[in-house]
């Protein structure tokens, strides 16, 4: 059977999941104000933040900052696994009130009608295991950073952790929050932290235009989170997720929904779309990573970028009010997988490779979400998270070591350098996980997706998810190649290094000095512990104990977070990540696992066994290829790329996936141009014509009169006044005018 | 007499700098303006009216009752929030112009002290002519304010400023002349300009052709000064030829005065009005939003840039208000606080730069956070807050007029007409993204980037030799004008309740007609619009509720009434 046959046939067959029945199995809430001290969980980075801000103020010379951020994150990570041994079924804890508007009456007995959103947690398995891995990971990769960022000490030390503080801030936020408007706190918050750390470097134009390029893009989806908001609200008189479920659950889901209810998944799509850079919002991720790697690494890999699957999971009933709604994510989260393989797989840098591959390990996740396996996107979010930091925080120590050299094509052998050994071994794991190897935890979660996408097939006929699960059976090959790709240059091979223009901080460290922001004289200036430019003189400065000793406990991580896969749960739910979403308003609308376990979607056989043995088939001829084209005949990927791009109907292949497809261009052209077109045709509408025409034209009207009248009378003022009184008495004409043809209209 | 000493402490401040040899009056006017201050502080803790929609601190004078004007005082929660703003801007306002002002600082700091009290005279009075008296003479300090120490085109500016104003709110004279003269003939020819006496005369004795008629004299006045879209013109020269104070002032409180008099006025006195024509005003401000976004994303002068980032912002305000329900006009009254707050802040930081560099323009200028740090903080911080960042003051008031006005349908059962619906806050709310657009800019070419000073002298540490000798980094005197600022905005941002507590017994009051149309739709409790939703189980209700509009409820339950007698 042939994936376009399966697209073609059209089933109406489909097995609908109704929202409201979906949010009637998530149990209520309980209330436990005893739990309180949980609140420290947010007050802690919070409070880092504000003494990291003081020591920028204060202008300390050393480590404190990063002592302070890890210290206190470190207590903020032990809260959340105290939390986690106290709390069982979903739990909402108040902290204090924050926005609070009723206007029906006040009192215990009075009917409100209002909107309320506190500062308070809804506590589930969902939000639990975010959180336990979003805190920690934080905590880590702070301790990686104090090392990383060394060479800021003095000057930009503080406010980055300053930065990672605010994050953590506001990711809790986001996660934790009982009420969509403080995951709108959130939301909006951890894309401030990313701007300031994304331009860290605000000297370099180009991070502070990828971090400006964030947060507007950014804000795109964050206006579709608004609005969903407010349709939320409209249709269920709260914006609190017991309440919601609740509401959604006694909505009965009789009758066709109307418009208002069936936007509402589409709008929440959009912010998790912007947020978790799918198509077609992603374009900012690949420009973030000019921000220090610790920051690619916590934040646009293992955690913020993940918010969109955890809006999704959160609020997954309401995706079931759509029946297009869950089909579409899917799609989406399929080709932003492919389409980004493809750029990834001809990329040079290897973070920006790293990048391109957040953007596609997302998409599956995305496509977990719409073949409604919120349990397996959820545990491909829980793996992604520890082998893509690993992966990132390696790129980050090589970046640190060879001087900012991040060109696959210019560094070879790491395995076999003094010093190295750590990082290229850890990148290996990281490459093997990332590349879906046997064993690793990458390969359980994907198959768990690539599986599930299957299943649907035949649940959910008619919405080409077979050819969905094909599409990411063909991305997790092209996945295998990138990966071992960056893997073979790198770290295998002879020997060879060149180091690169400048240090990750040249732009901080000598623009004070000399004052200008040549970038080109950086490396010539010289970097005292970076030796000389060139690779004459070039000593690569290996990583210590800080990084290292991060690397080897992520990449322990990234073996062992296989086994969440199979131990930790219950009868029911044999997993632990499983068992968590399967106690979280994520499992609701999934069938019970016994019910699909077995549908024989995959060639007659169960997907779930099947792809096990195909997918592995797939991730090893990717990696086959890539050893063949880059360790053991590297001259090979060069002739492949000269003989493409001499053949005049396939050179746009190579060109398009290096150029990234031209979207940016694209947008360029589409949006931002015509944009700015309009503000300076506006702006001048508005001085010549608004103001010039309009106004200061009817200002001369009697003047112009006037000198025919009494030459000698000086009309400014006057002029004026009754330009003015003309002026609005025009505009009230037309007011006037404007409003008939208003009323007549309506 | 509470009441009055918002008006008299300036007004006696502004005789003493005057009347004090220059090099003093300018701390003759801190004085003064801490004082101010302290009896605000005092007066808010005592203030009875917060939370209710009550009046207080009345205080009148009799002596004027035979032509029928009494010289009543008196504030509600709303007028007192303001009042608070404006005093509390006043002191900042005035330590920021130490340096900045060097010649003529008597006037100087005597016309402003002059329009403090001017604006506590438009907030708190209740009675006709003595807010219009007020309303027109903050015409006057600003105007000799932009006029004396303005920039090279200040007197452009200045004129326009003040004809254009002028000319707006005669007509809001001539409308509420024309309430009080029918009030009269409805009463036999005895005249009253009591705001209260008129309100309720006009909200319930003027047909629907006369409250129209009211409602466009009063926005002709009041929509120039807030500024609304195709009025607006004025604000961009004044803001950006005008004293850094000066523009502070306007920014914080001037506009105020316009959706301010919409909130007093306009909604309260010509309910009907206000119903019919709020699409059209909600599609005002919308476009108002849009098109001065736009046009800020491409300036060059970054005060002029901030100049129509007012105008967009306060489209934002008034799409709330004409939202006509609690969430948006609460979100309105908000704005006009938070707009207060941060964009004011802005003008400051503003204008701390150019007293470095005796320029606004944004080319000219690069990556000073590694010059200033610390007002690259500020900078920052005010920007977000102005951009709307949750967390920050900015966000909750533009996120409940985007609320106030998506949940204003026909029918929500919210209890109040719903002229808007959520096309309009999805439309405005590009303004969202727009915002990010230019403030982001904004900084991109000024606080981040390549370092680079004005004047081409790129080097190191050298000072300027301004004038003023005035550090590389901040002075401990700007920190600490900027500091309240900061602390308000945080502290609003993630403590607004209270605030929003304290101002909805006044909000609700002024909605008072709105609920009223909304309980004679729906019939459901006669004796009033508060407990209207009573007994309704939201959610099958909203499930299961007839899509007939509340106005044709209200124009068929209008109907009958009309008919029954």
């Amino acid at each position: 059977m042939s994936p376009f046959a399966l697209l073609a046939a059209t089933g109406t067959a489909t097995v609908p999941i109704d929202a409201a029945s979906a949010a009637a199995a998530i149990p209520a809430a309980i209330a436990r104000p005893e739990l309180a001290w949980a609140g420290w969980i947010l007050w802690l980075p919070a409070i880092s933040a504000i003494l990291c801000t003081a020591c920028a103020a204060f202008r300390v010379k050393g480590k404190l900052p990063a002592w302070i951020t890890i210290g206190l994150l470190g207590i903020a990570s032990v809260l959340v696994f105290a939390l986690y041994g106290r709390v069982d079924g979903p739990t909402t804890i108040h902290l204090f009130d924050w926005i609070d508007i009723a206007w029906t009456g006040r009192g215990p007995d009075a009917p409100r009608e209002g909107i309320v959103a506190s500062f308070a947690f809804y506590v589930d398995g969902l939000s639990l295991l975010w959180m336990c891995f979003v805190v920690p990971l934080g905590t880590l990769i702070a301790l990686y950073a104090s090392e990383y960022m060394e060479p800021d000490v003095g000057r930009g030390y503080p406010r980055f952790f300053a930065g990672v503080s605010i994050f953590l801030f506001a990711m809790s936020c986001l996660v934790l929050g009982d009420n969509l408007v403080l995951l709108y706190l959130g939301w909006e918050g951890v894309g401030f932290a990313s701007y300031l750390l994304v331009g860290y470097y605000y000297t370099k134009p180009s991070a502070v235009a990828a971090a400006k390029k964030a947060f507007i893009v950014n804000r795109v989806g964050d206006l579709g989170l608004a609005l969903g908001i407010f349709l939320i609200w409209l249709n269920y008189g709260t914006v609190e997720y017991d309440g919601l479920f609740h509401a959604l659950a006694a909505s009965g889901g009789e009758g066709e929904a109307g418009w208002s209810v069936r936007a509402i998944p589409f709008l929440l799509m959009l912010a998790a779309f912007g947020k978790s850079a799918q198509l077609p919002l992603y374009v900012w991720l690949p420009d973030a990573m000019e921000g220090p790697t610790p920051v690619s690494a916590l934040i646009h890999a293992a955690t913020m970028v993940t918010a969109g699957v955890y809006l999704i999971a959160r609020t997954y009933p309401l995706f079931h009010l759509d029946p297009l709604a869950l089909p579409l994510v899917a799609w989406v989260g399929g080709l932003t997988a492919l389409f980004a393989a493809t750029i990834g797989m001809a990329q040079h840098d290897i973070k920006r490779i790293m990048a391109y591959s957040t953007i596609s390990q997302l998409g599956y996740m995305f496509l977990g979400l719409g073949a409604i396996t919120a349990y397996g996107a959820v545990y491909h979010v829980f793996t992604h998270a520890f082998f893509k930091a690993v992966l990132f925080l390696t790129c980050g120590a090589i970046m640190h070591g060879f001087a900012g050299q991040l060109d696959l094509r210019k560094l070879s052998g790491l395995a076999w350098m003094p010093g190295w050994r750590v990082v290229a071994w850890t990148m290996l794991v990281g490459c093997l996980a990332l590349a879906g190897f046997p064993g690793l935890s990458g390969y359980f979660s994907k198959d768990l997706i690539l599986a599930e996408a299957f299943v649907s097939s035949e649940t959910r006929p008619g919405w080409g998810y077979a050819f969905l699960g094909w599409l990411g059976l063909a991305t997790a090959a092209m996945t295998a190649y990138y990966a071992f790709r960056v893997w073979f240059r790198v770290c295998a091979g002879p020997v060879h290094f060149e180091p690169g223009d400048e240090a990750h901080d040249a732009a901080e460290d000598h623009g004070g000095h000399d004052g200008h922001a040549d970038h080109a004289g950086h490396a010539a200036a010289g970097h005292d512990d970076h030796g000389g430019h060139g690779s004459g003189g070039f000593h690569p400065h290996a990583p210590r104990l800080a990084i290292n000793g991060v690397l080897v406990i992520l990449a322990i991580g990234a073996v062992l977070a296989a086994l969440p896969c199979f131990i930790g749960g219950d009868a029911a739910h044999p997993g632990w990540v499983e068992w968590m979403a399967a106690r979280s308003s994520a499992a609701s609308g999934v069938p019970p696992h016994d019910v699909h376990a077995h549908p024989a979607a995959f060639f007659g056989l169960d997907p779930h066994k099947a792809m096990y043995y195909v997918s592995a088939v797939f991730g090893i001829v990717g990696l086959s290829i890539a050893a063949w084209l880059h360790l053991l005949d590297r001259g090979a990927a060069d002739r492949l790329r000269n003989a493409l791009l001499a053949h005049p109907l396939l050179r746009w292949i190579p060109l398009g996936a290096e150029r990234k497809w031209y979207v940016d261009e694209l947008y360029d052209i589409v949006i931002r141009m015509p944009l700015w077109f309009l503000g300076h045709v506006l702006g001048f509408i508005d001085r010549y014509i608004v103001d010039g025409l309009l106004v200061d034209g009817i200002a001369r009207i009697p003047r112009f009169f006037g000198r025919f009248i009494q030459p000698l009378q000086n009309g400014v003022l006057q002029g004026y006044a009754v330009a003015m009184a003309g002026g609005i008495a025009f505009i009230v004409a037309g007011v006037v005018v404007l409003f008939w043809i208003w009323r007549l209209g309506a | 007499m509470t009441a009055a000493l918002f008006i008299l402490i300036p007004l006696a401040a502004a005789i003493a700098a005057a009347a004090v040899p220059s090099r003093l009056s300018h701390w003759v006017a801190l004085a003064g303006s801490m004082v101010l201050v302290a009896h605000g502080l005092v007066a808010a803790v005592f203030f009875g009216a917060w939370g209710t929609g009550a009046f207080a601190l009345a205080s009148e004078a009799t002596w004027l009752r035979p032509l029928g004007i009494e010289l009543a005082l008196g504030a509600d929660s709303v007028a007192m929030a303001l009042v608070l703003l404006n005093c509390l801007l006043l002191p900042l306002c005035v330590a920021g112009s130490f340096t900045a002002v060097q010649e003529r600082q008597r006037e100087y700091y005597a016309w402003m002290l002059g329009l403090a009290a001017a604006v506590n005279g438009v907030f708190l009075a209740r009675d006709v002519v003595f807010f219009y008296i007020c309303f027109e003479f903050t015409l006057i300090p600003l105007f000799f304010l932009i006029a004396i120490f303005g920039g090279p085109n200040r007197e452009r500016a200045s004129i326009k400023f003040f004809l254009y104003t002028f000319t707006g709110s005669l007509f809001t004279l001539a409308g509420l002349l024309y309430v009080a003269w029918q009030a009269s003939l409805a009463a036999d020819g005895a005249w009253t300009f009591s705001i209260a006496a008129l309100t309720d005369f006009a909200s319930t004795q003027l047909s629907a052709e006369q409250q129209g008629m009211v409602l466009l004299a009063l926005m002709a006045g009041f929509a120039v000064k807030v500024p609304l879209f195709p009025v607006h013109t004025w604000l961009p020269l004044a803001h950006t030829e005008a004293p850094t104070a000066g523009s502070v002032l306007l920014a914080g409180v001037l506009l105020k005065l316009g959706t301010y008099g919409l909130f007093r006025f306009a909604l309260p006195m010509v309910p009907t009005a206000v119903e019919e024509y709020a699409p059209f005003i909600a599609t005002l401000s919308i476009i108002g939003i849009l098109y001065a976004a736009l046009i800020c994303w491409v300036q060059d002068d970054v005060k002029r840039l901030v100049a129509y980032s007012s105008v967009s912002h306060l489209g934002f305000c008034v799409l709330g208000l004409f939202a006509l329900n609690p969430v948006g006009a609460q979100g309105s009254v908000l704005y006009m606080i938070n707009h207060g707050l941060s964009t004011g802040a802005l003008f400051l930081c503003i204008g701390m730069i150019y007293e470095r560099f005796h320029t606004r323009d944004m080319d000219a200028m690069s990556g000073l956070a590694r010059r200033m740090p610390v007002w690259a903080f500020f900078m920052v911080f005010f920007t977000l807050s102005s951009l709307g960042l949750p967390g920050l003051n900015g966000f909750v008031s533009e996120f409940l007029c985007l609320f106030g006005a998506f949940i204003s349908t026909r029918d929500a059962t919210t209890g109040y007409p719903g002229p808007l619906g959520p096309w309009y806050a999805a439309i405005a709310g590009l303004g969202m993204i727009l915002a990010a657009m230019y403030l982001l800019i904004m900084l991109g070419k000024i606080v981040f980037g390549p370092p680079k000073v004005p004047g081409g002298a790129g080097h190191g540490h050298d000072d300027h030799g301004s004038p003023s000798a005035l550090p590389t980094d901040l002075s401990p005197r700007e920190i600490a004008v900027l500091v309240p600022l900061a602390v308000l905005c945080l502290a609003i941002g993630l403590q607004p309740k209270p605030l929003t507590d304290a101002i909805e017994g006044s909000v609700i009051e002024t909605l008072r007609p709105y609920a009223r149309l909304a309980v004679a739709a729906s019939e459901a409790q006669p004796e009033g619009g508060f407990v209207l939703a009573e007994g309704i189980d939201r959610a099958t209700e909203r499930a299961t509720r007839p899509l007939v509009s509340q106005r044709e409820h209200s124009r068929l339950a209008g109907a009958e009434e009309g008919a029954a007698p």
